[in-house]
């Protein structure tokens, strides 16, 4: 029997179920709601949950032991009528139906928040497992301080993480002198000048931008800032020839993190209470003085947590990279060159026809770990610095 | 706290220090204060007292032109400080508030140093031109608010540290380290305990030898402890204004009298 099938014949039971359970209730307290413990509809859910839960436990362990078969089919089947039966049995007045119901729903809900933990928890494991195979093939020594990545399928490659790790710091560093300053000026704009026929207008136009594929901005990159750079900056300076390059890379990234620390900066700044600037403004300060002075003070701890984030944003993002700043591996400091980031490496080690046992693709699962190390930590960071802010008003 | 001093000093000033004409307030459509006529002395503690919403806290606005930070607030009429018109175009709110301080309703230190709290009006309006020069008037105004001998040991530590009628005490010397003319309380001590509402009162009585002080209060005591001269406000209107002692034992309008008797309000 096919599961959806299964699944059908369940709900039709937990349905009939429901009916059951409750008209039993109002039955054992002779047709009068008050003489029970819970209100009527809460037998019913139990009784529906007592066929769910149990066919749903069922369905999953005959999946795995006996896959798909008709003894499996009516396993499930007997559990969930079982669990009716044993529902229906319990159901007097004064059962704690609406208890039940509610340990049921919460660990419903228990489950679904552990399910993320136990994502991140198998993500992190996989990562573990497939770079410690990579090192037992490849010296960290060589990985973690080698300052040149020539990969080569069949052997003698050269795979130090320094040339992809600068990239990817010079491009994040760009990216957010780019976001921070704009952001947070439009931010102090929309919070503290703006008035609410502007801000109704100018915020939702950020967030656009914020709504925006990585791949879009890639093609704004590749087409109209790298050529623009290129023909305008570094070839009259002579500084470049390429039009991919670390700037284009980096001002296009920012360009996408301006509505993060927009708007992040901004609900951070409302927070603030007026009475701070109340009282600035009755001391005699000028409005840009209590920005400065006062709000921006009081506010900084949730800004610095707002530009973390937006930090472990860039250093993630790939498409624009790839698209702007290209794929060179290479450490310099001349902003015009093409450079790479940890993330295109990944890219570029797993795509194609590739041998998993070769470290030339193992190493993409240790730049991912090296780069969820990173993010990791600065989200942590910006996560302990954003609550140690929200104590001080609440 | 000594009661009786408050009520032996005697008014020793006869100078108005503002002077309120048919001074209207509008938030939107609605009409918060209706021609309200005043003259309030100089170092004389006056007291505005009436129901909630009666509009007496935003006459005490009115008269730093802190409603000029709400949009939709409107002030039509005349306010005059030492005879110049507040509200006329040629003067700066900003440099005005430097004039008339404001203690507000809800201590409101900066998330700074207690030193810092208090040092900066000065900072900012340029009151004192070398480091020692600042530690005086930052002595001299936590000694102005009784504040100094709690605080003198931990003057680098947060001004939101302290408790709730240190910090008030904290906003009051803020706003008297700026050296203004005039003090605007909000209610000063309506987020206070008892103990701390009497220090509050106690300097505010101090405070008189040097400015005008004008307080919204609630409380009926209150006014009557603190101040010289009380205004009632009812519905936007000024009813009354005269001596506290009149306004609390002679009333002439049954508006005042139903209201300090507890029948309105």
């Amino acid at each position: 029997m096919p599961v959806s099938w299964i699944i059908l014949l369940v709900l039709v039971l937990a349905a009939t179920a429901y009916v059951l359970g409750r008209r039993r209730a109002l039955e054992g307290a002779n047709g009068d709601p008050r003489r029970l413990h819970s209100r009527p509809v809460y037998y019913g859910w139990n009784a529906a949950l007592s066929a769910l839960v149990p066919a749903v436990l069922m369905l999953v362990v005959t999946r795995l032991a006996l896959g798909s078969s008709n003894l499996g089919a009516l396993l499930v089947l007997a559990a969930a009528i079982a669990g009716v039966i044993f529902a229906l049995s319990r159901t007097t007045p004064d059962f704690r139906a609406r208890n039940m119901v509610e340990q049921v729903v919460k660990a419903g809900l228990i489950l679904c928040s552990s399910v993320a933990i136990a994502t991140t928890l198998g993500i992190i494991l996989s990562l573990v497992f497939e770079s410690a195979q990579f090192f037992r093939m490849y010296p960290w020594q060589d990985f973690l301080f080698g300052t040149e990545w020539t990969p080569a399928f069949g052997g003698g490659s050269k795979l130090g993480m320094l040339p992809l790790l600068w990239g990817t710091l010079y491009i994040s560093l760009i990216a957010l002198l780019v976001a921070v300053p704009i952001g947070l000026f439009a931010a102090i704009y929309m919070s503290e000048y703006a008035g609410p026929r502007v801000r109704a207008w100018v915020k939702p136009a950020i967030e656009i931008l914020a709504g925006i594929p990585t791949i879009v901005y890639g093609l704004f990159a590749l087409v109209t800032v790298g050529p623009l750079l290129r023909d305008w900056i570094a070839a009259p300076t002579g500084l470049g020839d390429s039009g991919s390059s670390v700037m284009t890379a980096g001002i296009v990234m920012g360009i996408m993190l301006i509505p993060f620390v927009s708007s992040l900066s901004d609900d951070i700044i409302n927070a603030v209470p007026q009475s701070l600037r109340d009282g600035s403004l009755g001391l005699g300060s000028t409005p840009s003085e209590t920005i400065r002075n006062v709000v921006l003070p009081a506010a900084l701890p949730g800004i610095v947590g707002a530009i973390l984030l937006a930090a472990s944003r860039a250093i993630g993002e790939t498409m624009i990279v790839v698209l702007g700043a290209g794929a060179m591996a290479r450490i310099s400091g001349n902003p015009f060159e093409a450079m790479t980031t940890i993330t295109v490496k990944i890219v570029g080690q797993l795509t194609g026809d590739n041998d998993f046992a070769s470290p030339e693709t193992l190493v993409a699962f240790a730049l991912g770990l090296t780069l969820f190390v990173i993010t990791l930590a600065l989200n942590i960071f910006a996560l302990y610095i954003v609550r140690k802010y929200r104590e001080q008003y609440e | 706290m000594n009661d009786m001093s408050i009520v032996e000093r005697k008014l020793t000033q006869d100078e108005i220090k503002i002077s309120a004409r048919g001074v209207q307030v509008y938030y939107g459509d609605k009409h918060a204060i209706k021609d309200v006529n005043v003259d309030i002395l100089d170092k004389t503690v006056t007291a505005f007292i009436g129901p909630s919403g009666c509009g007496k806290s935003t006459f005490l606005r009115c008269i730093n032109r802190m409603n000029d930070t709400i949009d939709a607030a409107r002030v039509d009429g005349k306010i005059l400080l030492d005879g110049e018109d507040i509200y006329d175009k040629r003067v700066d709110p900003v440099q005005l508030r430097a004039k008339v301080g404001m203690v507000f309703q809800k201590p409101n230190p900066f998330p700074k140093s207690i030193y810092d709290n208090v040092a900066y009006g000065p900072r900012i309006h340029g009151l004192a031109r070398t480091r020692g020069e600042l530690d005086e008037i930052v002595e001299k105004s936590l000694r102005g608010a009784a504040l100094w001998n709690e605080v003198k040991d931990r003057l680098q530590e947060a001004g939101t540290g302290l408790s709730g009628g240190q910090q008030q005490r904290l906003c009051i010397a803020r706003a008297v380290a700026t050296q203004p003319e005039v003090l605007l309380m909000d209610e000063p001590c309506s987020a206070l305990d008892p103990i701390a509402t009497s220090q509050v009162e106690e300097l505010i009585d101090q405070l008189r030898q040097d400015f005008s002080v004008v307080i919204v209060t609630h409380s009926m005591q209150q006014a009557a402890r603190v101040s010289q001269k009380t205004a009632f406000f009812h519905l936007g209107n000024l009813v009354e204004y005269g001596a506290t002692d009149d306004i609390f034992t002679r009333p002439q309008d049954p508006r005042t009298e139903s209201y300090i008797s507890g029948r309105i309000g």
